[in-house]
C-alpha cells in the first residue's frame, strides 16, 4: 500500500455483502488513492463486479464502511468525479438512435442544469474527450455501425467527458478484438500517466497486469492486495485463485 | 379541402389532435427506447376504467381516466420494483384486469354503449371545448416535463445504470415519465380511442428508427409522422364518416411500411 497522507478516493473497511444469506463479499478492506492504476482479478462469481457496483453506489453493502473522498457514500454527491464503463459497454443495441457525439454528450448531462443546453464548456469537454479517445472523426456516425473497439473507445470518451478523477471499467475488453485490446491498454496507460486519472478495472487479461499495473486486488469473496503485481502472477497465487486453469494460462502467457 | 374547418367541432378536434400527436410521439420515443411499448396499451385500457366510472357516475370521463391511468402507472412501477415479477407479465395482468373491470362497469350501467364506443375508437365529433382546455393544460405540463428532462430521459433509456452512477435521479425520472405517459394516454382517448392510442405512441418512433439517424432527428421524424397521420386521418374521418382513431392509426402504419421499404438493408 503506498504511504500517503491524502484522503483516499475510496476507503473501504470490513465490507460485507450478502444475498439471501449467502456471502458474496466478506470483510473487504482497501483504499484507492488518486493517480493509482489498479487491476481487479479473480474467478467468475468471486465478487469483482459486486465490489465495483458497491463502490459506484449501485448496491448497498450489508455491513462495513465505505467512504468516497472522505464522505460516507450516502452523503457523496459529486458522482461526476467517477467515470464508469460497464462490462457490456461495447455490446450496444444497433438500432438505438445515437451518434457518437450523442453518446459522448451523455457524459455532460449530470453537469448541465435543469434548463441547461450544451454550453461552450460542455461542447469543448465532449470534443476533448472524443479527441483523447481518437473518435472525433467518427462523431456523426451511428454508434451501432462501429466496431467493438471503436464502441469501447466511445464509451470511455463518454466517461471522460465529465472530467472524472477516477475511471472504473468492468471487463472493458468484452467483445473487442486483440489489436483493439492492445490499443486500449496503451490508451489507459496514457490517461493514467498524462491525464493523472486514477484507473480501476476488472480484467481476465492477466498478461497485461505485469506490464503496467501498480497494484492488483485479487477478489474471491475476500480481498488480497498485491502492491507488487508480479507477486500476483506467481503460480501459487494464481492457482489458489483460479484453480488449475489459471496455472495453464500463466504458462501460456510466458511461452509467447 | 378546408371547408371542414368551417365546423367548430373540427377546429376543436384538430387543435386537440395535433397537440396529442406532439405529446404521443415525443413521449413515445422514450417509451419505445426503454422497451416499454406494451405499457401504453396497458395504460390505455386502465384509462377505460376511468371512462366507464365517469360515464356511470356522471363526472367528466376524461378527468377520471387521467386519475385511473395515473394510479395504474404507479401500481405498475411499484410491482416492477418491489416484486420479482416479469415486467411484461405485470403489464398483461393490469391490462386484462382493467378491461374486465371496465366491461363490468359498462354492463352494470347499460345505457351508454354509444358514448363508450367513441372512447374505444376515437371520435372527432365528441371533442368538447372543455376537453380541449383539459388537453391543453395537462398536455402543456407534460410537454414541459418531456422537454426539460429530455437529455436525462435519453441517457436513462440508453443505459440506466451508468445514468444512475453519474448522479441522475433515475427512479424519480422513471416515475415521472410513466406518470406523464399515463396523463397523455388518458388525454388522447377522446380523439384516438383507448384501443388505438398505443399505436400513435409507438409506431411513429418505430418508423423514424428505420432512418438510422441521431436522437434529435429521430424525434423530429416521429413528430412529423404523428402530425401528418393525425391531420390526414382526421380529414379522412370527416369526409368518409369513419372513426378518427382507426383512420389515424392506418395512416401511421402506412408511413411505417413506407419507411421500412425505403430503408431496407
Amino acid at each position: 500500500m503506498p504511504i500517503s497522507f491524502k484522503v483516499p478516493i475510496f476507503d473501504v473497511k470490513g465490507l460485507d455483502f450478502n444475498v439471501s444469506g449467502v456471502s458474496i463479499l466478506s470483510n473487504i478492506s482497501l483504499e484507492i488513492f488518486e493517480g493509482e492504476y489498479i487491476a481487479i482479478i479473480g474467478p467468475n462469481g468471486g465478487g469483482k463486479t459486486t465490489l465495483i457496483r458497491i463502490l459506484l453506489g449501485l448496491e448497498k453493502p450489508s455491513a462495513g464502511r465505505l467512504k468516497i473522498y472522505g464522505k460516507k457514500y450516502e452523503n457523496f454527491k459529486e458522482w461526476h468525479k467517477i467515470g464508469y464503463v460497464p462490462q457490456r459497454a461495447s455490446l450496444v443495441d444497433e438500432n438505438f438512435p445515437a451518434t457518437v457525439e450523442d453518446i459522448v454528450s451523455m457524459g455532460r448531462v449530470a453537469k448541465r442544469g435543469l434548463f441547461g443546453g450544451m454550453s461552450k464548456a460542455d461542447k469543448r469537454a465532449v470534443e476533448d474527450a472524443m479527441k483523447k479517445m481518437d473518435v472525433l472523426t467518427l462523431k456523426d456516425k451511428m454508434v451501432g455501425t462501429l466496431s467493438g473497439g471503436q464502441r469501447q473507445r466511445v464509451m470511455i470518451a463518454r466517461a471522460l467527458a465529465s472530467h472524472p478523477k477516477i475511471l472504473i471499467l468492468d471487463e472493458p475488453n468484452t467483445g473487442v478484438d486483440i489489436v483493439s485490446q492492445q490499443r486500449f491498454y496503451a490508451l489507459l496507460s496514457k490517461l493514467n500517466q498524462e491525464e493523472k486519472i486514477t484507473i480501476l478495472f476488472i480484467t481476465h487479461d492477466i498478461g497485461v497486469i505485469v506490464d503496467d499495473i501498480q497494484r492488483v486486488f485479487t477478489i474471491n469473496q475476500k480481498a488480497t492486495i498485491c502492491n507488487n503485481p508480479k507477486e500476483a502472477m506467481s503460480c501459487e497465487e494464481m492457482s489458489s485463485l483460479y484453480g488449475l486453469d489459471a496455472h495453464l494460462l500463466y504458462n501460456h502467457k510466458h511461452e509467447h | 379541402m378546408f371547408e371542414m374547418f368551417e365546423y367548430e367541432f373540427m377546429q376543436r378536434a384538430f387543435i386537440a389532435g395535433l397537440f396529442i400527436a406532439t405529446l404521443a410521439s415525443i413521449s413515445g420515443t422514450f417509451i419505445v427506447l426503454k422497451r416499454y411499448s406494451l405499457m401504453s396499451e396497458t395504460l390505455a385500457h386502465s384509462a377505460l376504467v376511468g371512462v366507464a366510472v365517469g360515464l356511470v357516475a356522471g363526472f367528466n370521463p376524461l378527468w377520471i381516466a387521467v386519475l385511473v391511468a395515473l394510479v395504474s402507472a404507479w401500481l405498475m412501477e411499484y410491482l416492477r420494483s418491489s416484486f420479482s415479477l416479469y415486467s411484461d407479465a405485470i403489464l398483461s395482468i393490469i391490462l386484462s384486469g382493467s378491461l374486465a373491470i371496465a366491461v363490468i362497469i359498462v354492463s352494470l350501467g347499460g345505457s351508454f354503449n354509444n358514448s363508450l364506443f367513441s372512447y374505444l375508437f376515437g371520435s372527432i365529433l365528441s371533442v368538447s371545448y372543455e376537453d380541449v382546455i383539459t388537453i391543453l393544460v395537462f398536455g402543456t405540463l407534460s410537454l414541459g416535463f418531456l422537454l426539460l428532462f429530455a437529455k436525462e430521459l435519453y441517457f436513462i433509456a440508453y443505459d440506466e445504470e451508468v445514468a444512475k452512477t453519474s448522479g441522475i435521479k433515475v427512479w424519480l425520472l422513471n416515475f415521472l415519465l410513466v406518470s406523464v405517459v399515463a396523463v397523455i394516454i388518458a388525454l388522447s382517448i377522446r380523439v384516438v380511442g383507448s384501443l388505438l392510442i398505443g399505436a400513435l405512441m409507438v409506431i411513429p418512433t418505430v418508423a423514424a428508427l428505420q432512418y438510422r439517424v441521431g436522437f434529435k432527428k429521430t424525434i423530429l421524424i416521429a413528430l412529423f409522422f404523428a402530425l401528418f397521420s393525425v391531420s390526414f386521418g382526421m380529414s379522412i374521418s370527416f369526409y368518409f364518416s369513419l372513426p378518427s382513431g382507426a383512420t389515424i392509426v392506418l395512416c401511421v402504419i402506412a408511413l411505417f411500411v413506407l419507411s421500412l421499404i425505403l430503408n431496407r438493408r
